[in-house]
């Protein structure tokens, strides 16, 4: 499987395509939405589009921006210094999506990132970062007072990113939604460097917690069985991986999770029966075990990898 | 009205089209089957209204068609396998020679069936009309001259499809950046040959990329720039319309989780009413209208089934493809009609554009 939909809201806002001729009647109440059409434009022209983008949304910009297809996203990292050179021309910038593209446009696991250390540096009201794609990515661990919600999507996400945000100090963020992915496109980490992260130390506020599409499912549900930060979180997202029957049992004999609101298991290769246990023995909890995946010749596969 | 059809009785097609006949009071069709008219020459003959139907799903008509494109006698494939795209090509124009010498008025000429076969002449039609079809590049010969094609060109994906291929046979849609290179196709390789899988799977290393491309390239490939298709509820959708006498109104949303959207690769019908919502009044009126302008380039076919993407965002569309033998859409109807219906129905009225004999 794959993403191939577009968000139609951000950040609780509607998202409108910059290349949209009509405008919206508040250019500050939408999520606006830029990339070039041509897959592989040049950079100048992303720029104009960026440009344009300004023009349309005043002096403080877009709240939100998503930002699509940049030109030849699979080998040129988005330019993030056209965000930082500009940043006194986004000071309302909030919400920030960094390479929404579908398959069909570039695989996720093609996709590169740069450091985006200096955008969260620059924007340090930015309440809001989603990230596809983790080639090339890298981070600089940091304090930041303004995120909310980090996301990262991935086809494999790198152990250095991960253990940089666990160096982070992020005491205001509440929602952290990391997909792992599969070691061949670069997801090499291990439940090793999810510690700082599960031990929750620099993540007062955290309420919500995705480690999905894992390569390495049943491991890391054995550590999250045992981590001290699940106590705080009303939401647990383990789904889009290829958690089996080893992983159901860690969590059944874990910490007790019957205080979260949901768990989502969604995309797993546990047998029916340890799924139906996961429910049974979690009453008040909603968990999703939809999805059920059978194993291939070739074996589990992760729902997003490529 | 003597109505016959040209094609493979077995064929569920031949079946619909003569129960739509019937359900108009016309008499039963003859059916000439594409076997006899290969093997011993009988076709429908002067005074009779002639439907050429497809002789694709019969491996024996296809193994006829390749002897008489090659004037020498044909291997028969196995099932599935992808062989002589080029030599069937050149049966079936022989073939479509011999049913036109008959005498009967056709219902789709030879000339637009061929044009819509042939991919590269097809595509070349569109663009010359002004139709919006993705750019594609020019004649390649193989992996090699595909990739140097590709630099030259600057594009890191493209779908490459078989010259003469239907039915997503054959085709891949091809990703490449520097020396990595992934391929997304129903297309196997097995002990040097290849065949289609109804499994859709993904090749990303370059050797088994350059079999597959290189065992396809004799037949002739056609390559296209990869058209980013907009997508609804997690699957990436295109239409096949068939436009009937001028008119789109047998529609079918195609929707799946691959870059090929064609059904029988296990892929979903979706909602026409979540897609022309989705896409807007204006871009679908838009594309409706893409769909008849398609047809018109085709005055002297009944009927052209057109599929029809839309860019991701829905602020574009593009025409994939044009099919000659695309009107299979069984239980879509419109006015009460399904395709075979309202051909028939433009047959009683006279509303066809076929003109009697070249």
């Amino acid at each position: 499987m794959t993403i191939h939909d577009y968000l139609t809201t951000f950040a609780g806002l509607p998202v409108v395509a910059s290349a949209e001729k009509e405008a919206p009647a508040d250019p500050a109440a939408v999520a606006w939405r830029i990339e070039v059409e041509d897959f592989e434009a040049d950079p100048a022209e992303f720029e104009a589009a960026f440009g344009q983008l300004l023009e349309r949304t005043g002096p403080a910009g877009p709240t939100a921006l998503i930002i699509g297809q940049w030109g030849s996203a699979y080998d040129t990292a988005f330019p993030t210094d056209l965000l930082v050179r500009n940043a006194a021309r986004l000071g309302r910038l909030r919400a920030l999506f960094i390479g929404e593209m579908s398959s069909e446009e570039c695989e996720i696991s093609w996709i590169q990132q740069g450091d985006i250390t200096g955008v969260l540096e620059a924007f340090p009201a930015l309440e809001r970062l989603w990230v596809r794609g983790a080639e090339g990515l890298a981070l600089t661990p940091l304090r930041h007072q303004g995120l909310r919600e980090l996301v990262l999507q991935s086809g494999g996400l790198p152990a250095t990113v991960i253990r940089a945000i666990g160096a982070c100090d992020l005491p205001n963020l509440t929602r952290l939604e990391l997909w792992l992915g599969v070691d061949q496109y670069g997801g090499d980490a291990r439940a090793d460097d999810l510690a700082p992260i599960l031990a929750g130390r620099s993540l007062p506020a955290l309420t919500h917690l995705g480690l999905r599409n894992a390569e390495i499912a049943d491991e890391v549900a054995a550590a999250v069985a045992a981590a001290p930060v699940v106590a705080r979180l009303a939401e647990l997202d383990l789904s889009l991986g290829v958690l089996g029957d080893a992983g159901a049992e860690s969590l059944l004999a874990g910490q007790p999770l019957t205080h979260l609101k949901s768990l989502d298991l969604s995309h797993h290769f546990m047998s029916p029966e340890l799924a139906q246990r996961l429910v049974d023995e979690l009453p008040g909890v909603a968990v999703d075990v939809s999805d059920r995946q059978r194993e291939e010749e070739w074996g589990r596969y992760t729902a997003v990898s490529e | 009205m003597r109505l016959a059809v040209v094609g493979n009785p077995e064929n569920r097609r031949v079946a619909l089209f003569a129960a739509a006949a019937a359900r108009a009071g016309l008499p039963a069709p003859q059916v000439h089957p594409w076997r006899d008219v290969l093997l011993s020459g009988r076709v429908p003959g002067p005074g009779t209204v002639v439907r050429i139907d497809s002789p694709g799903e019969n491996a024996e008509v296809d193994t006829l068609l390749r002897a008489l494109g090659t004037g020498r006698p044909a291997a028969v494939a196995e099932p599935g396998e992808i062989l002589g795209g080029a030599a069937a090509f050149a049966g079936l124009r022989a073939a479509l020679g011999r049913v036109a010498a008959g005498g009967g008025e056709l219902l789709n000429q030879p000339a637009d069936v061929l044009t819509m076969t042939a991919k590269p002449h097809c595509h070349a039609v569109l663009a010359a009309a002004g139709i919006p079809v993705p750019a594609a590049l020019g004649p390649v010969h193989g992996y090699e001259s595909l990739r140097a094609a590709m630099d030259r060109a600057g594009w890191g994906r493209v779908f490459v499809k078989p010259a003469y291929g239907s039915s997503a046979s054959g085709v891949l849609a091809l990703a490449v950046s520097g020396r990595r290179a992934a391929a997304v196709t129903s297309v196997e390789l097995s002990g040097g040959r290849i065949f289609n899988n109804l499994r859709v799977r993904r090749y990303d290393d370059e050797a088994s990329i350059t079999a597959i491309v290189d065992r396809l390239a004799p037949d002739g490939l056609h390559v296209e720039r990869w058209y980013p298709k907009a997508a609804l509820g997690n699957r990436v959708l295109d239409l096949r319309v068939v436009v009937i006498a001028g008119e789109p109104r047998h529609v079918v949303v195609r929707t799946s989780r691959s870059p090929m959207t064609n059904l029988h690769l296990g892929n979903a019908r979706g909602d026409v009413a979540a897609v022309r919502a989705a896409a807007g009044d204006r871009a679908w009126a838009a594309a409706m209208g893409t769909c008849v302008r398609v047809a018109e380039c085709f005055p002297r076919a009944l009927h052209v089934g057109v599929d029809l993407m839309f860019r991701a965002g829905w602020r574009d569309h593009a025409v994939a493809e044009v099919n000659a033998f695309g009107d299979l859409l069984p239980g879509v109807l419109a006015d009460g009609l399904d395709t075979y219906g309202a051909q028939v129905a433009a047959l009683v009225t006279g509303r066809t554009v076929v003109p009697c004999g070249i």
